[in-house]
C-alpha cells in the first residue's frame, strides 16, 4: 500500500512538474534534406508526429490533419542550437564572489524576450541560457527550447536535458574580483587557485556527506548531518560527472591549465567557451576530450583576443576538437547560419562539417544529441527551412519548428511579437542600440564603475 | 481630545451588513468597540451620539491585506563604505532578517494611516521594510494611541520579497532564490537537530541557536504561512518554485499580472491578494474624421500599437474578474496603489465584470477570512469589532464620498471639502529665498542619499556647493537660475575617472522644497529637503 | 681545387641565402606592371566582361578588356576561372584609431569636448595596427575613418588600406563629422524619462544651432578680412563646411531624428551632407529621397530600433531607401575590428530586397561617388587607381577566397597575422608529444 501510496506521488508531483509542452504534427515535402549526420537528400519528406521526426523518405502521404508544408526548392536542416547565450534569462551575473556555484539561471527564465522569437527567424530552436563570466566558477545553467509564445517559462526549459555549470577564467574574473573588489583572484594564478580551492572543498563536503549516509543506518547511531551547503552540493556534483562545465576562456596557457586541473580531479565532461586561442593547444583538447565553442571572427575588442585568428574553428576541427559556434550575441544569434558559413572562407570546411557546428556539434557538447541536432528518426522534431542553402549568404529562414510545432513562419507572422505589452509605454520614443553591439554580454551586472555612485544595482531587468 | 462617550447610534442607515445582506434604512449601535446591534427599529440607548446617516451606506471597514500604512520608514544610512568582502556580507546588508517584527516600528500617526482611513480601510496586514527577507507581518487596526493599540494580531505572516541586496550577496533575483532554498534548509536541519536534541541529549553537541534560523520554524510548522510579494507574472513563477521545492504555505501580495497564471496559483494552492493599482486608462482621442481618410503608414502603426497597449490595460482591469471566475480566493493590497486613485480603480474593475457584491467581499470579508479573523472583523455584526465606514452613496458610486469611518469604535469625521486648484508650481506667487543651507535627501531605487546644498545670493548672481553623503565631495553648483520659487542648478560629479553632470531641478516652498536629480543617464529621482533654520 | 671548392661554398651559400629568401616570405607590398588575364571582370559601370584582362601600372588600371596588348616585363597572372572587382569601400569606421577595444590606452577615436571638429582622424591613424592586413585581404580596400563621441567629433578621412604614413594611406577625402543630437534611448542602461531625453535633446540642438551661427558669422568675418581672422580652430574647422567646399557627415538614426536633420541641413544651407547610421532610414525614405542626401547605412546586420518592429527591418533597410530612392552606400560599423565582413552586410542588403547588383554598388562606385573620389576608385575603368582584388566566386558568399589584392597599384602580400597564426597551428609542431 505505501508502495502504491509512493508511486501515486511522485506521478502526481511528476506531472505537476511537467509543464505543458505542445508538441505538433507536420508533414515537409519535397525539400532538400540536410540531415548533417546522415548525407544531404534531395527531394525527400520529413514526416513529424506527436513532435518527434517519424519518417524520412519520398512520397509520404499526409496524415488527416496534419499540416503540411510545401518546402520545394527549399532546404530543411536541424533547427540551430546556440551553446552559448544569455538570452531568456533575467539575471545574468551574480558577480559578489568569485564561486555562487548555487545559483541557477533556470530560477530566472523570461520567456516574453524578443530576442527569443528573433533567434527563431534566425533559425536558431535551443540556446543554452548561461551565467555570465564575472566569476571563476559562476552559476548552473539552463538549456532552453524556443518556444516562443508559452506563457509558461518552465514550458520554454527543455526538460530533462543534462545539468551544466558556467566557468570563467582571465581578464573577467580578475577583472570583477581581483582589480574590482581586492579578493582573489587578481591574476590568472589566483584563478587556478580559486578552482582548486573550491573542488577541493566540494570533494571534503561529499566525503562528510557520504560519511554521515554511512553511520546513519548504523544501529544506534545519533547524529547531525553536516551543514546544507548548496554551493559546496553543486561542486560536489561536478566531481561526481553529473554536470557539464563549460569554461569561459580565451588564452591558451589558461584552456591548458583547467584541462589539467580537471584532470587531477578526474573531471571529463567539459566544454571551453569562446576559447580564442584554442587553436594553439589544439593537440591537447583533442586528446583531453573536451569541446569548444567559439566565435567565428570576434578578436580585438580585449587584449587576451588580440592574437586571435577566424581560422579557430577550422583549426580545431582539423584536429579532432568537437568545434561549435555560438554567438553569446542577441543580434550574431540570429544569423549563426552565417557565421558557419565563415569557416569555408576561414579554412575551407566541407558544408555538413560547417553546418556540424551549429547543429550536432553543440549538441553534443549540451549532452542533448541524443534528442536533437540532426535530421533522423527518431529525434525530436527542430527544424528549420530555408529558401536558398544556409552556408550562401542570399538565404533566408523561411518557417523554424519546435516540437513539430511552427514557431516562426516570415510569410504569415505579425511585425509587432510582444507576447506582453508595457501598459505604461509611451508610444513614440525609441529604443535604440548604438551602432556596434556590446560583445560582452557575458558581463553584464557586473559594471560597477558607475554603478557605485548612487549604490545603482546595475542589471536585472 | 478624549471623545465623550464610546456609544454611539448610527440611525436611518443603509446597511451593507456583508456582500448580497442588505438592511434598508435600519440601525447600527456600537458601545466600547464592539457592535452592539443591528436592525431596523431599534431602541437608541440614552448616552449614545446619534449619528443621523439619512440614507448613507454603512459596510464593515475594509481590509487591506498587504502594504506598509502605518510602519515608519527607516532612515537609509547611506553606507558610502565599499563592501569589502561582497559574498559574505553581514545577514542585514544582504537584507535577511526574518527575526525583525513589524511590530516593532509602527507609528498609528503616519500620514499613510490617516490616508488609508479616510478611503474606508480599517484593517491591514503590514509588513516591516527590508530586502529578501524583511521580518515578520502584523495584523494592525487603522487607529489607536500608540503602537501597541494598533496590534490586532502579531506574526500574522513571515513575509518575503525576490528582491537582491545592493552591492554584496545576493545581488540578483537568482542569488536571492538559491540563498533563500540554502536557509530554507538549514533551519529545517537545525529544527530537527534541536529536537532530537531536546527529546535525548545524551552524546550530542548542543545546538547552536541561530535568531534567523529559527524565525523559519513557524513556517516549516506550516502554522504561519509565507507572504511573497509577487507583483509581475514572472515574480508568480519563480515564486511557486520555491514552493514547490520546500512545501511552504504561501499567500501572493500585490499581484498586478497574474491572469496567465491561475493554474500554477492553483496549483500550490496559494492565497492571493490582488493590487488595487491599475495602469492609468488612456484617454480617448476624439476620432478626427478628415484624418481616417488621409492615414498614412506610420499613423497605422500608431494605432496598431495603441490598440494593443488599450488591450494591455484592459487585461489589468480584469484581472479582479478573472481571478473570481476560475475560483481563486482573494483580497486586495494596497501596497503599490496611489490612495487617491483606489476608489476609481475599483470601479474600473467592476466596470470590467467584477460585481459589486464580489468587490465588496475582496474588501471585507474574503481577506478577512484568508487572515483569520473573519470572527472578530469583515461584517456589520453583532459581537465583531467596530469597524465601519459610512458613505454618502453606495461606495462604489462615481460621486460618492467617505462620510464618517469608525476603527475600534473610534469615530473619525470627514467633511466635503470643494478642491481647491493650487498650482504648486506657482506657489502663490510667492518668491522664495534660496540664500543659505539646505539639507536634502534624495530617494534612489538603492536607498536614500543625503547631503547639503549651500547657496549663496551676492546681488543677484547665485554661487552654491553641494555635498554628497555617498561621495563625501563638496562641488561646485554652475548654471544656478532662479525664477519665482524654482530654482535648477548643475554640477559635475567625478566617477571613476569620467566627469557625469546631474542637473537638480527644485520648487521651493518657504522652507522645505521638493524637486527632482538627474543623473546623466540613470533617470531622475525625487528630491526633497529643507532648510537648516540656524542660517 | 681550392677554387672549385671556393665556388661550390659560393653556390650552396647563395642557394641557402635563396631559399632563406623565399621561405622568410616578408609581408611587403610589391609595385611595378601586372597583367590579370582570362578574368570574369565585373566593372560596376560598364558591365560584366568574359574573359578579359586589367592591366595595372604605376598605379593606375591601363586598360581593360578582351583585346588587351600586355606590357613587356608585365607580371602576367592567370585569373581563368576568377573574378575581379573594384576594392570595396566601407563608409564608416575606426580602422586605425583603435586596437584593443576595451584598453582605453589603444582607442584614439574620441577626444574630450561636445565642439571639437579640428580634432583630425588622419592625425592619429596608425598605418601599423593590426587590424589593416587582416581587413584588406579580404578585399576592402578603402575606408573612411571617423572620429566619434560629442556634438561635432572631428573631421574624417578617407584612406586606402595600404601606406607607412597616413599621408600615403590618404585617398582624398574629408568631412566634418556631426552627431545629431537623438531624441531615442541610448541603450538598455539609459534609464533617463522621457522628459529628461527631451530637455537633453533641445539642451544639444541648441548647441548645434549656436555653433554653427558662429561658424556663419566667421566665414563672413574670414572673407572680410581676407583670412586674417583670430585663432578660433573649432570655426575654422567648419569653415570649409560653411563655404560648401567640404562635406557634413551627419550620424543620426532615430526616425524623428532624420526628418529633424533634414531640415536643420536645409535651413542652415549646408550644401555638402551625407548622412550616416540612418537604421531608421527606412521609415522616413521618401523624405531622404526627396531631400537628395546621401546615406551610409549600416551595419546591416544589428537589432531592430524598436521591440516592435519587424524582424528584418535592419537587413531591409538599405533597400527600402534604395527603393525609394535614396543613395544608398553601405559600412560595416563593427568594433571589433571586423570590417572585412562589409560584403557580407552587403550580402545580407541584397538577400532582404536590395538586391545583389545595387548591394554591390553600394560598397564600391556609390561610396566613390558621394566621396568625390569616383574619378580614382570604386569600378574598374582604364585611368582609375588600381585598386581591385581577384577572387574565386561571388565576394558577398562565405565559400568565395580571394587570391590578389591590389591598392592603387602596389600587390599586396595576402599575409595577416591571423593567416600567420593558421600556417603555424594547423598542424602544430611539436603536437601533444614534445
Amino acid at each position: 500500500m505505501k508502495r502504491i501510496l509512493i508511486a501515486f506521488t511522485v506521478f502526481t508531483s511528476v506531472s505537476l512538474v511537467q509543464a505543458q509542452v505542445d508538441r505538433g504534427n507536420v508533414l515537409i515535402k519535397g525539400g532538400t534534406v540536410l540531415t548533417v549526420t546522415k548525407g544531404t537528400l534531395e527531394n525527400t519528406d520529413v514526416l513529424v508526429r506527436d513532435g518527434k521526426i517519424s519518417q524520412i523518405g519520398k512520397g509520404i502521404a499526409a496524415p488527416s490533419g496534419f499540416r503540411v508544408i510545401d518546402a520545394a526548392g527549399m532546404f530543411v536542416m536541424p533547427g540551430i542550437i546556440d551553446a552559448h547565450s544569455h538570452a531568456g534569462i533575467d539575471a545574468i551575473n551574480e558577480a559578489t564572489a568569485p564561486v555562487t556555484a548555487e545559483v541557477f539561471t533556470g530560477d530566472a527564465v523570461n520567456p516574453f524576450q524578443v530576442g527569443l522569437y528573433r533567434a527563431l527567424a534566425g533559425g536558431v530552436t535551443s540556446i543554452h541560457a548561461m551565467h555570465g563570466s564575472a566569476n571563476a566558477i559562476g552559476g548552473e545553467c539552463e538549456t532552453l527550447k524556443l518556444r516562443y509564445g508559452v506563457k509558461d517559462p518552465e514550458a520554454m526549459k527543455m526538460e530533462g536535458a543534462p545539468r551544466t555549470i558556467k566557468f570563467a577564467l582571465g581578464e573577467n574574473p580578475t577583472r570583477v574580483h581581483g582589480s574590482g573588489n581586492g579578493i582573489v583572484p587578481r591574476t590568472r594564478m589566483g584563478v587556478e587557485f580559486v578552482i582548486r580551492e573550491a573542488f577541493s572543498q566540494g570533494k571534503a563536503y561529499m566525503e562528510a556527506w557520504d560519511a554521515y549516509n554511512k553511520a546513519k543506518v548504523q544501529k544506534g547511531f545519533r547524529g547531525t548531518p553536516p551543514a546544507y551547503n548548496k554551493r559546496l552540493e553543486t561542486m560536489a556534483d561536478i566531481l561526481r560527472g553529473n554536470i557539464i562545465i563549460h569554461c569561459h576562456s580565451y588564452r591558451a596557457d589558461e584552456i591548458y591549465m583547467l584541462l589539467n586541473v580537471c584532470k587531477d580531479f578526474g573531471i571529463k565532461r567539459l566544454v571551453f567557451q569562446h576559447v580564442n586561442e584554442g587553436f594553439k593547444v589544439a593537440p591537447e583538447l583533442a586528446a583531453y576530450g573536451a569541446g569548444a565553442s567559439v566565435f567565428s571572427d570576434w578578436w580585438a575588442y580585449k587584449f587576451e583576443v588580440y592574437y586571435s585568428t577566424a581560422y579557430n574553428a577550422a583549426i580545431l576541427t582539423r584536429n579532432g576538437v568537437t568545434t561549435s559556434i555560438n554567438s553569446d550575441d542577441g543580434e550574431l544569434m540570429r544569423h549563426l547560419y552565417h557565421e558557419a558559413g565563415k569557416t569555408q572562407k576561414y579554412g575551407q570546411l566541407t558544408d555538413d562539417e560547417a553546418l556540424a557546428l551549429i547543429t550536432i556539434n553543440p549538441a553534443k557538447q549540451l549532452g542533448i544529441d541524443g534528442r536533437v541536432g540532426s535530421i533522423e528518426v527518431g529525434k525530436e522534431a527542430d527544424i528549420t527551412i530555408f529558401k536558398n542553402h544556409p552556408l550562401s549568404v542570399y538565404t533566408i529562414p523561411m518557417i523554424t519548428i519546435v516540437d513539430g510545432v511552427v514557431r516562426f513562419d516570415r510569410e504569415k507572422d505579425a511585425d509587432d511579437q510582444r507576447i506582453y505589452v508595457d501598459p505604461k509605454q509611451t508610444i513614440d520614443v525609441t529604443l535604440h542600440t548604438s551602432s556596434g553591439h556590446d560583445h560582452e554580454s557575458c558581463m553584464q551586472g557586473a559594471v560597477y564603475e558607475t554603478a557605485k555612485l548612487f549604490g545603482f544595482n546595475l542589471l536585472e531587468k | 481630545m478624549a471623545p465623550v462617550t464610546r456609544t454611539y447610534a448610527i440611525t436611518n442607515v443603509n446597511i451593507i451588513q456583508g456582500p448580497g445582506r442588505k438592511v434598508d434604512m435600519g440601525t447600527v449601535i456600537i458601545r466600547n468597540g464592539i457592535i452592539q446591534n443591528v436592525g431596523k427599529n431599534l431602541t437608541i440607548p440614552a448616552d449614545a451620539v446619534v449619528i443621523k446617516a439619512d440614507s448613507m451606506y454603512v459596510y464593515a471597514g475594509f481590509i487591506d491585506g498587504y502594504s506598509r500604512v502605518g510602519v515608519i520608514k527607516p532612515k537609509e544610512e547611506p553606507n558610502r563604505e565599499r563592501p569589502k568582502d561582497p559574498g559574505n556580507p553581514e545577514p542585514a546588508q544582504a537584507g535577511i532578517t526574518p527575526q525583525n517584527d513589524v511590530r516593532t516600528s509602527l507609528n498609528p500617526a503616519e500620514k499613510s494611516v490617516e490616508d488609508l482611513r479616510a478611503l474606508g480601510f480599517t484593517t491591514a496586514q503590514v509588513v516591516p521594510y527590508g530586502g529578501m527577507l524583511p521580518g515578520s507581518a502584523a495584523i494592525i487596526q487603522l487607529g489607536g494611541a500608540s503602537s501597541n493599540d494598533m496590534v490586532l494580531s502579531g506574526n500574522s505572516s513571515f513575509y518575503s520579497e525576490l528582491t537582491p541586496a545592493q552591492r554584496v550577496y545576493p545581488n540578483t533575483v537568482i542569488g536571492v532564490m538559491s540563498k533563500y532554498r540554502e536557509l530554507y534548509r538549514q533551519a529545517a536541519q537545525a529544527k530537527s537537530y534541536e529536537n532530537m536534541y531536546a527529546s535525548n541529549r545524551a552524546g550530542l553537541e548542543r545546538p547552536v541557536s541561530d535568531k534567523i534560523l529559527e524565525a523559519f520554524y513557524p513556517v516549516i510548522d506550516k502554522r504561519v504561512p509565507v507572504l511573497f510579494k509577487a507583483e509581475r507574472n514572472l515574480d508568480i513563477n519563480r515564486i511557486t518554485l520555491l514552493q514547490k521545492d520546500l512545501g511552504f504555505n504561501v499567500v501572493l501580495g500585490d499581484v498586478k499580472e497574474g491572469w496567465d497564471m491561475v493554474n500554477k496559483i492553483k496549483a500550490a494552492n496559494a492565497k492571493v491578494f490582488l493590487s488595487l493599482d491599475l495602469p492609468e486608462a488612456v484617454k480617448e482621442e476624439k476620432r478626427d474624421e478628415k484624418k481616417e481618410e488621409s492615414k498614412k503608414p506610420v499613423d497605422a502603426e500608431k494605432e496598431a500599437l495603441e490598440k494593443r497597449k488599450a488591450e494591455a490595460i484592459a487585461q489589468y482591469t480584469a484581472q479582479a474578474s478573472v481571478f473570481q471566475k476560475t475560483g481563486i480566493t482573494f483580497g486586495f493590497s494596497t501596497a503599490s496603489a496611489k490612495t487617491k486613485d483606489i476608489p476609481a480603480n475599483l470601479r474600473r474593475m467592476i466596470a470590467a465584470g467584477l460585481t459589486e457584491d464580489q468587490a465588496l467581499a475582496a474588501l471585507t470579508t474574503t481577506p478577512a477570512q484568508l487572515l483569520g479573523i473573519a470572527d472578530r472583523v469583515g461584517t456589520v455584526d453583532n459581537g465583531k469589532i467596530a469597524n465601519l465606514v459610512i458613505t454618502d452613496k453606495s461606495y462604489f458610486n462615481e460621486k460618492s464620498k467617505v462620510r464618517y469611518v469608525f476603527v475600534d469604535g473610534v469615530m473619525y469625521k470627514y467633511e466635503v471639502k470643494e478642491e481647491k486648484k493650487t498650482d504648486a508650481k506657482n506657489g502663490n506667487g510667492k518668491k522664495a529665498d534660496p540664500n543659505g543651507k539646505w539639507s536634502y535627501t534624495t530617494e534612489t531605487p538603492q536607498g536614500n542619499s543625503t547631503g547639503v546644498i549651500k547657496i549663496k545670493n551676492d546681488g543677484g548672481t547665485y554661487s552654491g556647493t553641494i555635498t554628497n553623503s555617498m561621495s563625501g565631495q563638496e562641488t561646485e553648483l554652475s548654471s544656478i537660475v532662479v525664477e519665482g520659487n524654482s530654482m535648477t542648478f548643475t554640477f559635475g560629479f567625478n566617477a571613476g575617472g569620467s566627469t557625469m553632470n546631474i542637473d537638480v531641478s527644485l520648487t521651493i516652498d518657504g522652507n522645505d522644497f521638493e524637486g527632482t536629480m538627474s543623473v546623466g543617464n540613470f533617470g531622475s529621482f525625487p528630491m526633497k529637503g529643507s532648510k537648516d533654520p540656524n542660517q | 681545387m681550392r677554387t672549385t671548392i671556393i665556388k661550390l661554398s659560393a653556390l650552396l651559400l647563395i642557394i641557402t641565402v635563396l631559399t632563406h629568401t623565399i621561405h622568410a616570405q616578408s609581408p611587403k607590398g610589391k609595385s611595378g606592371t601586372f597583367a590579370l588575364t582570362g578574368a570574369t571582370i565585373e566593372t560596376i559601370t560598364k558591365g560584366v566582361i568574359q574573359n578579359g584582362t586589367v592591366v595595372i601600372s604605376e598605379g593606375k588600371i591601363t586598360a581593360v578588356g578582351t583585346n588587351v596588348t600586355i606590357p613587356q616585363g608585365a607580371t602576367v597572372i592567370d585569373c581563368n576561372g576568377k573574378f575581379i572587382y573594384p576594392g570595396m569601400i566601407d563608409g564608416g569606421s575606426i580602422l586605425g584609431l583603435s586596437e584593443v577595444g576595451s584598453d582605453p590606452r589603444t582607442n584614439d577615436y574620441n577626444e574630450v569636448g561636445d565642439v571639437v571638429p579640428q580634432m583630425k582622424a588622419l592625425a592619429a591613424v596608425n598605418p601599423n595596427a593590426v587590424a589593416i592586413p587582416v581587413t584588406r585581404v579580404s578585399g576592402v580596400t578603402t575606408t573612411l575613418v571617423v572620429p566619434q563621441g560629442g556634438l561635432f567629433s572631428g573631421t574624417a578621412s578617407l584612406i586606402n588600406l595600404h601606406g607607412y604614413t597616413p599621408d600615403q594611406m590618404y585617398a582624398g577625402f574629408d568631412a566634418v563629422v556631426m552627431n545629431f543630437p537623438a531624441t531615442g534611448r541610448r541603450g538598455f542602461f539609459d534609464r533617463r524619462s522621457d522628459e529628461e531625453i527631451k530637455k537633453a535633446n533641445e539642451k544639444s540642438l541648441a548647441k548645434i544651432n549656436e555653433v554653427w551661427e558662429k561658424a556663419v558669422q566667421y566665414h563672413k568675418l574670414d572673407s572680410a578680412n581676407k583670412g586674417k581672422v583670430e585663432y578660433y580652430p573649432q570655426l575654422a574647422a567648419l569653415l570649409p563646411v560653411v563655404r560648401g567646399e567640404r562635406t557634413l557627415l551627419v550620424d543620426v538614426n532615430a526616425s524623428k531624428d532624420i526628418q529633424a536633420a533634414i531640415k536643420w541641413v536645409q535651413e542652415k544651407k549646408v550644401k555638402k551632407v551625407i548622412f550616416s547610421g540612418v537604421s531608421e532610414g527606412w521609415r522616413v525614405a521618401d523624405e531622404i529621397a526627396k531631400a537628395k542626401i546621401p546615406v551610409i547605412a549600416g551595419p546591416v546586420q544589428s537589432l531592430p530600433t524598436r521591440e516592435y518592429d519587424r524582424y528584418d527591418r535592419p537587413y531591409a533597410n538599405p533597400g527600402l531607401m534604395r527603393k525609394a530612392g535614396v543613395t544608398v552606400a553601405l559600412q560595416a560599423g563593427d568594433r571589433n575590428m571586423n570590417y572585412r565582413n562589409l560584403p557580407y552586410h552587403a550580402g545580407f542588403a541584397a538577400a532582404y530586397g536590395m538586391g545583389r547588383e545595387e548591394a554591390l554598388k553600394a560598397v564600391t562606385i556609390v561610396p566613390a561617388q558621394i566621396f568625390g573620389v569616383a574619378d580614382r576608385l570604386g569600378s574598374i575603368e582604364t585611368g582609375k587607381s588600381a585598386t581591385l582584388f581577384v577572387c574565386d566566386g561571388d565576394p558577398f558568399e562565405t565559400k568565395t577566397q580571394i587570391q590578389h589584392v591590389f591598392i592603387e597599384g602596389w600587390q599586396m602580400p595576402m599575409v595577416s597575422r591571423q593567416t600567420e597564426l593558421y600556417d603555424e597551428f594547423l598542424q602544430r609542431s611539436p603536437g601533444v608529444k614534445k
